[in-house]
């Protein structure tokens, strides 16, 4: 069986801290051709102290715009990762499948409610 | 011109007069604005942030701000947490360290965020608070900064500062942007150029709605702030354009302002001395997440 590829998140950001959409982006960017090639990635956050939703959403979420998600069940795991990060990828996760699903549908509704003109 | 700003504190009213002063200088340029503040009873510190925002919109129409005969309690507040040294005014040593700095950033400085906090929550209050709630305290700043990153196209900054009251236990932290406002995103999201404020804030703090078109998913950053207001029985303002939004003892409101203010500002106060553990874990084991 192939070795899983560790993608070091702490050497891609350049730091402890991930917290920006952009730097969420080049982890991405990095694990897609991974992906594409059918690797395992694990994705290792060994080091990283602050983590936030913007970034997991650029760097894992938008995946779901990408694979299906029995592919990523079965190529993507994390570790490194203490309880409270984790469940915070956890609704990263859920609310990006729901996005990928039905973005438009989601909106229509709310539509009706807005319009009261300033 | 010469205008009064009267008491400032970190409410609605607060934020309405700030919007006013935003209003009544709305045409001034390549003039003087002397801000008068010997109707200013009281300024809550943390309000120096949005007024902060608002007074840079000023400046950078090339105007002169000058800030005059500021009551000695307010002066002091306000040197002290290096609000007022903008001004030419002299800095005030904070010998309680209880005074979290009014500090303008860019857009791209997250790393500077980060020592900022690093450098002035130290010893306020998170002796008390837990690891765990420090650590999400900080990382719900850091989305607050993020969306004002993503999506204010705030060409002046952001401002932030901060109190901490120790014998309430509780800290505030103010992050004020000086641009588009919640309202024009929205409203460019659906194409529809009525949308009022106080909806869009309705609307943007709803789990998983984003004004984001690319294809990362979004509308998590807010909600997760309300979140952890609630279960640290702290309280968030947004304000955004006309909009004021409040959650504040597991109550939401939102009310309407009189006048447009510019940007967006967000206050959260953390209830230092909660004890909870802010574990949402046993919602998510490693194996079950994908």
């Amino acid at each position: 069986m192939e070795t899983p590829v560790i993608v070091r998140v702490f050497d891609i950001v350049g730091g402890p801290l991930c917290v920006s959409a952009d730097d969420g982006q080049r982890v991405h960017d990095k694990i897609v051709p991974l992906l594409r090639d059918g690797k395992k990635v694990v994705l290792s956050f060994e080091q990283v102290e602050t983590l936030i939703s913007a970034f997991l959403n650029a760097a894992i979420g938008q995946l779901y715009g990408e694979f299906s998600e029995e592919r990523i069940r079965e190529l993507v795991s994390v570790r490194d990762m203490d309880k409270e990060d984790q469940a915070v990828l956890k609704r990263v996760v859920d609310n990006a499948k729901t996005y990928f699903k039905a973005p438009k549908e989601f909106d229509q509704a709310w539509k009706e409610e807005l319009g009261d003109e300033e | 011109m010469i205008l009064y700003l009267p008491t400032i504190h970190s409410d609605q009213d607060g934020y309405d007069s700030l919007a006013e002063l935003a209003k009544a200088t709305a045409k001034l340029i390549a003039d003087r604005l002397e801000l008068d503040f010997s109707r200013v009873s009281f300024l809550d510190a943390n309000m120096a942030a949005p007024l902060g925002a608002v007074l840079a919109g000023i400046a950078d129409r090339f105007n002169a701000v000058e800030i005059v005969n500021v009551p000695q309690m307010v002066e002091r507040i306000l040197r002290k947490n290096g609000f007022l040294t903008q001004f030419r005014y002299l800095p005030l040593d904070d010998n309680n360290r209880t005074t979290i700095p009014f500090k303008r950033l860019q857009l791209t400085d997250e790393g500077l965020f980060e020592d900022y906090l690093q450098r002035h929550l130290k010893g306020k209050g998170i002796p008390q608070m837990t690891e765990g709630l420090g650590k999400v305290f900080k990382q719900k700043l850091f989305e607050v900064f993020q969306n004002a990153v993503i999506h204010s196209e705030s060409e002046l900054g952001i401002f932030v500062c901060g109190q901490f009251f120790p014998q309430l236990q509780k800290l505030d932290l103010t992050i004020a942007d000086a641009g588009i406002g919640i309202r024009d995103n929205v409203r460019r999201y659906f194409n529809d150029p009525k949308i009022a404020s106080v909806p869009a804030i309705r609307w943007a703090l709803q789990e998983g709605h984003t004004t984001k078109k690319g294809k990362q998913p979004g509308g998590l950053g807010l909600k997760f702030l309300h979140d952890f207001a609630r279960l640290n029985k702290g309280r968030i303002h947004i304000v955004s354009r006309f909009g004021f939004y409040e959650f504040n003892a597991g109550r939401e409101s939102f009310a309407k302002l009189e006048n447009d203010f510019p940007g967006t500002t967000v206050t959260l106060e953390v209830n230092t001395a909660d004890t909870s553990a802010y574990c949402l874990a046993s919602e998510a084991s490693r194996d079950g997440i994908f």
